[in-house]
C-alpha cells in the first residue's frame, strides 16, 4: 500500500524511541493492512476535515454530558471527557487471540478468588505466598466463606494491556473489583460512530451493544427472588464526587437499573432493601462501583460513610448477590501476579495464554535479590492495591529519591513489586492539527455469564484505549491528563450497527426515596433561582432605564428587598440606598458571589449538585441546561447595568428552558410530581413572604405608591393582570389576582391546588402524608376565606399562620417520603 | 498451679440521647473452649431483643455475633454470663529462655514455608489498627539484641512497657492510635497491648491481640491487678514450634490462671467486644461492668 493519501503521518522525531511498536505503521512506515479501510474512509486526513469532525465530537460529548472528575481540580468537578478522533484498530485475527487469552485469564482469576476466599489450598500448597495474601489490606477476612451466587466472583473484569517492541500484548494490570471504563468505551463508540459513520461501516466494526446485553443477562442469573417477587437490581455508586460518576449514571441508564448510594439501601434481617417512596423494596443484586472495603462499615471499614451497614452479613445469608463479589479487589494487587502462570496449570490444567509483564514481588528473599541486582533498570510499584503511591521509574529518580526507595525496599520489601518496564506501543493521535504518535494502554473487558453449563466468559469486542498526554516518559492515567480513543475490531460486517442496543429492562419500580428528595430540592432550588433572578432583573432594568417614572422610589424598595433576601453584600451595607454604582455592584455580587449563600451562584451550584445526585433520571438535555446555568453564573459579567441585565436575561432564558424540559422530558409519575412539588411549594412560600413584606413596606410613605406594581412584577403576574383588567392595578383586584385567582398560574391558590392534586396522586406515605394532605386542605380553606382589601401590616399578620403551615409542609413530605439521608454513626 | 473456675458477668450498656432507628452490631463476647480453658456455660441477654441475629466464625476461630435491632430504642443492654475454667498450662512457653532466637522466627515468618508459620504470619503483618508497625522499631530494638530468644525479648519488652508507660484511663479512648500512646507513654491495657504488638511486628516477629478478662478480686495477700473491673487485653508472641507466649504488659506478667480468653485477633479491630453502626442516636454513652469471681471463693 503506497497510496500517499493513506500514508500515516506518525513521526518519531519527538522523543519517541524508534524501538517502540507503531500500531499503524509497519516496516518502512508502511500502513499496516488492518488500518487501510479506516484511513481510506477518513481520507484525506486534513486539518479542515478533522477540525469539523472535532467540533462534532465535542458537541456530542457536551450534549451527552460525558464528563470525568479530576480530584482536586480547581476548575471544578466535571471535565468534558477527552476523546481523540482516531480510533485504535486491531486486526480481527489478533483480537481473536487476545479475547481467548482474556477469557482464560478471567476464568483463572475467578478460580483463584474462589480458592483464596474458600479452602485456601493454594496457600497451603505454597503456590501463593501466604504473606502476600494475609498482608494485603485487600484481603477481606470477613468475606472468607461468604457464598457467591453461581460461583461468579467476577461479573466484569478489566485488563490493562500494553504492547511491547516485539509486538506482543502483555497484561500490565488486572482490574477485578469494579472496573471502570465500559461506559466510557460505549460513549466513545456512540460519538465516533456518528463522527466517522462511513468509516465504521467501511471497516465493519464489531458492535458493543450485545456485550452489555450479556452483562445485564448475567445479573439476572444472580438474582434469587422468593416466590412471587420480581428481582430488583441496583447500581451502587460512591456518589457525584467519584471520578467516574458520569459512567455510573450512564451505565445505570443503559442497563436499566437504578443508580443508588449507600444511604439508599438498608439491611433488615439479613436482607437488603432499597428505601423507596412506597417503603422498603427488596434488592436481589447489587452491581457495585464502590471499593470493596467501603461497602460495609460494620464488618469491613468502620470509617466508611459510603457503604451499607450489614451488607456483608446479607451476602453471607445468600439473599443478595454483589457483583463483583466482596473481596475481589485482592487480585488487583500485583504481589501474586507472578504466580499466575503456575496457577493456570494447577487450577485449569492449561498454560497461561495471555503474556503478562515481568513483575515480581519483593517480599521473598529471591524477589528482593533480583530487584536489588537489577535496580537501575526497574520500575517499582506498590505491591498492594490499597497503597495508592505512584510507580517509581528508577531511571527517572533523583539521587535522594533513589536512596529513599532503596532504603524502603530494604526495610519493607513486602510493600514493593518490581517490574521490567514495557516500552509501550504508540498510535497516532490528532493533536495540534496533525497526527502525532503517543504511547497507549488498552483496557479490555470480560464478562462472566452463568449458564446451565457453568460460567461462559465473553470479551467485549473493543475496549478503552488511553494515550499518554505527551511524548517522553509515557504516563497513561486519566487523572493525569491522558486522553481516550475508541477501539475498533473489524469483522462485524458492513452493516454493523453503530448504535449500542439498549439493554432491556426499565427503571420501573418504586422511586428511591433519595431520588424523590433530590428531585424535590431540584425543583425548590430552580424556583428559588427564578425568584432571585426576577428581583435582580427588577433592579437591573431600572438601572438601565434611568428615566423611568418612580424609578428612585422603586429602587429604594428593591434595595431593601435585596437586603431582606440576604442578597446585599455586607461590605456595601453602609452605602447610600439608591446610588446606581453600588446597586450595580450589589447585583453583580448577588449574581456571581458563591459566598452569598442565597445568591444566584450559590443557588445554582446547589441546583447542579441536586441534579448530579439524580442524574440517571434526567434527560441529557435537561442535565446540560442545568450545567450551563451553573457555568454561566460562574463567569463574571462586566460591572455595567446593561451587561448585568444581559447576563440576567441569559440566565432567565436558561431557567425557562429548564421548565420546558421538565415538562417535556419527564414522565408524569412520582419523579415529576416531586420535582413540581418542590417548585410549587417554593413559589407559594416566596409569594406569601413577598406579599407580607411588601404589605409592611407599604406603610412607608416613600414606598407606598410603588408597592403594588412591584408586587405584580415580582410575583410574575403583571402581564396576566393587565390582560384581565386592562387598567392600572388596584389593591383589591391585584391582591386577589396574586392570591386567590385560580386561573393565574402564579397565584397562591394555583400552587396550593396543584400541590393538593399531586399529593393525592402520590403513593400512600403514612400519617405524615395524611397530615400533609390535611395541611393543604386547611390552607386552601383559609385562603378561600381571605378577602384581601388592604395592603398593610395588619394584612401581613393575617397571612402569618398560612406561611407557617407551608413551612411545615416541607417537613411532613420529608418524613413521609424521603429517606432521612443520615449516615450511620459508629459506636 | 491449679485450675480455677470463674463465674463472669459482663454488662454493656449503650445510652442514646435520641432514639436509634436501626442498629447493627457485631459482638465478640463468646469465649472459645480449648486446651487452656473450658467453657461450661454461656448466656447472652440482649435488651431490646434483636430482630435478627447470626453467628459467624472468623478466620482466627473467634465466634462473632451479628445482630440488628430494628425497633426505635434509647438504650441497648447486652448482658453475658459465663462459667469458665482456666487450666494451668499446657503452656509450652513457660520458659522463655528456651524459645528460638528472634531472628530465626523472623526469617521463618517472612516466607512462611510451613503450616505453622503460615498460620502465624498474619500476625507479623500490618493490620487495621497498626497499619505501619515501623513506628515502634526504635523503641523495640533494645529488647532485641542479636541471638536473644524471642520469648525473652518479648518478656523484656513487656517489662519495659510496664515500666515506661503510665496506666491512665483518661489519656486515651478506644480509637487512640498506638502512635499517640507511644509518644505520650500513657494509656490502658488495650493501648499497651497494641504498642507491644507493634514493637514485635516492627522487628519482623508475630504479635497477637488477646481480648479477655482478669480476675476481679485478687487471692488473699496479693495485690489487685489493673484492668480487673473492665474487659482486659494483652499480647502474645509467636515462638516458632514452641507456640504462643501470652504476656500482659499492663501487669508485667505472663497470662496465667487469672486471665480468661475471650477472643484472639491481630488487633482490637478484629475482636472488639462490641461495635456497631446506628442510625440516629445523637450523643451516646457507654457503660461497661465486668465481674470475674472464682466459683469456690
Amino acid at each position: 500500500m503506497t497510496d500517499p493519501g493513506l500514508a500515516p503521518a506518525s513521526d518519531t522525531a519527538e522523543g519517541v524511541a524508534d524501538a517502540v511498536w507503531d500500531e499503524m505503521a509497519g516496516g518502512q512506515g508502511r500502513l499496516r493492512p488492518h488500518w487501510t479501510p479506516l484511513m481510506r474512509a477518513m481520507s484525506p486526513v486534513d486539518p479542515d476535515r478533522m477540525a469539523e469532525r472535532g467540533d462534532e465530537a465535542r458537541r456530542l460529548i457536551r450534549q451527552n454530558g460525558v464528563t470525568y472528575n479530576v480530584y482536586g481540580d480547581p476548575l471544578g468537578l466535571e471535565r468534558p471527557w477527552p476523546l481523540d478522533l482516531m480510533p485504535l484498530v486491531l486486526s480481527a485475527e489478533e483480537w481473536a487471540e487476545l479475547a481467548t487469552g482474556a477469557c482464560q485469564r478471567a476464568r483463572l482469576l475467578n478460580a483463584v478468588l474462589a480458592d483464596l476466599y474458600g479452602p485456601q489450598t493454594l496457600i497451603d500448597a505454597g503456590a501463593v505466598p501466604a504473606p502476600a495474601v494475609f498482608g494485603d489490606p485487600g484481603y477481606l477476612r470477613a468475606c472468607r466463606n461468604v457464598p457467591v451466587p453461581r460461583g461468579l466472583w467476577l461479573h466484569l473484569v478489566g485488563f490493562d494491556l500494553g504492547r511491547g517492541p516485539d509486538g506482543t500484548w502483555r497484561v500490565l494490570a488486572d482490574r477485578t473489583q469494579a472496573p471502570s471504563g465500559t461506559g466510557y468505551a460505549l460513549e466513545n463508540r456512540l460519538v465516533i460512530g456518528r463522527v466517522l459513520r462511513d468509516a465504521v461501516r467501511g471497516v465493519g466494526v464489531q458492535p458493543l451493544g450485545p456485550f452489555f446485553q450479556a452483562l445485564r443477562d448475567a445479573l439476572e442469573t444472580l438474582a434469587r427472588p422468593d416466590p412471587g417477587e420480581e428481582p430488583r437490581f441496583v447500581l451502587l455508586s460512591p456518589g457525584p464526587f467519584n471520578e467516574t460518576y458520569f459512567e455510573h449514571a450512564y451505565l445505570a441508564r443503559h442497563l436499566g437499573i437504578p443508580l443508588v448510594e449507600g444511604a439508599d439501601l438498608t439491611v433488615r434481617g439479613g436482607t437488603l432493601y432499597l428505601k423507596t417512596i412506597e417503603g422498603l423494596a427488596r434488592v436481589h443484586v447489587v452491581l457495585r462501583r464502590l471499593d470493596d472495603d467501603f461497602c460495609d462499615p460494620l464488618e469491613l471499614r468502620p470509617d466508611s460513610a459510603l457503604g451499607v451497614p450489614g451488607l456483608t452479613a446479607a451476602a453471607r445469608t445468600g439473599r443478595v448477590a454483589v457483583a463483583n463479589a466482596l473481596g475481589t479487589g485482592l487480585l488487583e494487587s500485583a504481589a501474586i501476579k507472578r504466580a499466575l502462570p503456575d496457577l493456570a496449570g494447577r487450577l485449569l490444567g492449561e498454560p497461561l495464554r495471555l503474556p503478562q509483564s515481568d513483575q515480581w514481588w519483593c517480599g521473598t528473599r529471591a524477589g528482593l535479590g533480583r530487584a536489588l541486582a537489577g535496580f537501575d533498570g526497574l520500575v517499582f510499584r506498590p505491591a498492594f492495591a490499597a497503597d495508592r503511591s505512584n510507580p517509581l521509574v528508577v531511571a527517572d529518580l533523583t539521587r535522594p529519591e533513589r536512596e529513599r526507595l532503596m532504603a524502603g525496599l530494604r526495610s519493607e520489601p513486602r510493600r514493593f513489586v518490581a517490574e521490567t518496564p514495557v516500552a509501550l506501543s504508540t498510535s497516532p493521535v490528532w493533536i495540534d492539527g496533525r497526527l502525532q504518535p503517543r504511547a497507549i494502554v488498552l483496557r479490555i473487558y470480560v464478562a462472566g455469564i452463568p449458564g446451565p453449563e457453568g460460567i461462559a466468559w465473553r470479551a467485549m469486542p473493543g475496549g478503552l484505549t488511553r494515550f499518554a498526554p505527551d511524548t517522553g516518559r509515557p504516563v497513561v492515567s486519566m487523572q493525569r491528563g491522558s486522553g481516550s480513543k475508541d477501539t475498533w475490531i473489524p469483522g462485524g460486517g458492513a452493516h454493523a450497527d453503530t448504535r449500542p442496543a439498549r439493554a432491556r429492562g426499565g427503571l420501573g419500580g418504586a422511586l428511591p426515596s433519595r431520588l424523590a428528595d433530590g428531585l424535590f430540592w431540584l425543583g425548590r432550588y430552580a424556583e428559588r433561582a427564578d425568584n432571585v433572578l426576577s428581583l435582580l432583573r427588577g433592579v437591573a432594568v431600572r438601572l438601565v432605564d434611568v428615566e423611568r417614572p418612580w424609578g428612585d422610589a422603586e429602587l429604594l424598595v428593591l434595595r431593601r428587598l435585596m437586603a431582606w433576601q440576604n442578597l446585599w453584600p455586607a461590605e456595601l451595607s453602609t452605602l447610600p440606598d439608591t446610588d446606581g454604582r453600588h446597586l450595580a455592584k450589589a447585583v453583580h455580587a448577588a449574581l456571581h458571589e458563591p459566598g452569598l449563600p442565597d445568591g444566584v451562584r450559590a443557588t445554582l451550584q446547589r441546583l447542579a449538585r441536586c441534579a448530579s445526585s439524580v442524574r440517571d433520571r434526567l434527560a441529557p438535555d435537561l442535565w446540560r441546561v442545568i450545567s450551563d446555568l451553573e457555568q454561566t453564573s460562574g463567569q463574571r459579567a462586566r460591572l455595567s447595568p446593561s451587561a448585568l441585565l444581559e447576563r440576567i436575561e441569559t440566565l432567565v432564558l436558561g431557567q425557562a428552558a429548564l421548565v420546558g424540559l421538565e415538562e417535556e422530558t419527564i414522565l408524569r409519575g412520582p419523579a415529576w410530581r416531586f420535582l413540581r412539588l418542590g417548585r410549587w411549594l417554593e413559589r407559594a412560600q416566596f409569594l406569601l413572604a413577598l406579599v407580607q413584606w411588601l404589605a409592611r413596606a407599604a406603610e412607608d410613605p416613600e414606598a407606598g405608591p410603588v408597592v403594588l406594581d412591584l408586587l405584580l412584577e415580582l410575583g410574575e403576574s403583571a402581564s396576566g393582570y393587565r390582560e384581565r383588567f386592562a387598567a392600572a392595578p388596584e389593591r383589591g383586584p391585584a391582591l386577589a389576582h396574586l392570591l386567590i385567582e385560580e386561573s393565574n398560574p402564579r397565584s397562591l391558590a394555583f400552587q396550593l391546588g396543584e400541590i393538593a392534586r399531586a399529593l393525592a396522586q402520590l403513593p400512600p406515605g403514612g400519617p405524615a402524608a395524611e397530615a400533609a394532605a390535611a395541611t393543604i386542605a386547611a390552607l386552601r380553606e383559609d385562603l378561600g376565606r381571605t378577602v384581601p382589601m388592604t395592603l398593610d401590616a395588619t394584612f401581613a399578620e393575617t397571612l402569618g399562620p398560612m406561611a407557617a403551615a407551608l413551612r411545615g409542609l416541607s417537613d411532613l413530605l420529608t418524613r413521609a417520603y424521603f429517606s432521612p439521608a443520615v449516615v450511620g454513626q459508629a459506636v | 498451679m491449679i485450675a480455677v473456675r470463674y463465674r463472669i458477668r459482663h454488662l454493656t450498656r449503650y445510652e442514646y440521647a435520641v432514639p436509634v432507628a436501626l442498629a447493627h452490631h457485631l459482638v465478640h463476647l463468646w469465649p472459645p473452649s480449648g486446651p487452656r480453658q473450658t467453657v461450661h456455660a454461656a448466656e447472652m441477654r440482649i435488651d431490646p431483643a434483636p430482630a435478627w441475629m447470626e453467628e459467624r466464625t472468623d478466620g482466627f476461630g473467634n465466634v462473632g455475633r451479628l445482630l440488628s435491632i430494628e425497633a426505635p430504642h434509647t438504650q441497648l443492654e447486652i448482658a453475658v454470663a459465663l462459667d469458665v475454667t482456666v487450666h494451668p498450662g499446657p503452656d509450652a512457653t513457660r520458659d522463655p529462655a528456651r524459645t528460638p532466637a528472634w531472628e530465626t522466627v523472623r526469617d521463618r515468618l517472612r516466607e512462611a514455608p510451613d503450616a505453622g508459620s503460615r498460620a502465624a504470619c498474619a500476625f507479623a503483618l500490618p493490620s487495621t489498627v497498626i497499619p505501619e508497625p515501623a513506628f515502634c522499631a526504635d523503641y523495640a530494638r533494645p529488647s532485641f539484641p542479636p541471638g536473644r530468644p524471642v520469648g525473652e525479648a518479648a518478656r523484656d519488652l513487656a517489662h519495659r512497657i510496664h515500666a515506661d508507660f503510665a496506666f491512665d484511663a483518661a489519656a486515651t479512648t478506644v480509637s487512640t492510635p498506638p502512635e499517640t500512646v507511644l509518644r505520650d507513654r500513657r494509656g490502658v491495657c488495650q493501648d499497651f497491648a497494641h504498642v507491644m504488638i507493634a514493637c514485635l511486628r516492627s522487628m519482623g516477629v508475630a504479635g497477637r491481640y488477646v481480648s479477655g478478662y482478669l480476675r476481679t478480686r485478687p487471692p488473699p495477700g496479693q495485690p489487685r491487678l489493673a484492668g480487673a473491673d473492665a474487659s482486659h487485653a494483652w499480647a502474645g508472641v509467636w515462638c516458632g514450634d514452641a507456640g504462643w507466649l501470652d504476656l500482659d504488659p499492663t501487669n508485667d506478667m505472663p497470662a496465667g490462671p487469672d486471665h480468661v480468653v475471650l477472643a484472639i485477633g491481630r488487633d482490637y479491630h478484629d475482636v472488639s467486644p462490641t461495635r456497631g453502626v446506628i442510625l440516629g442516636g445523637g450523643r451516646h454513652g457507654l457503660t461497661i461492668a465486668v465481674d470475674v469471681e472464682p466459683c469456690d471463693a
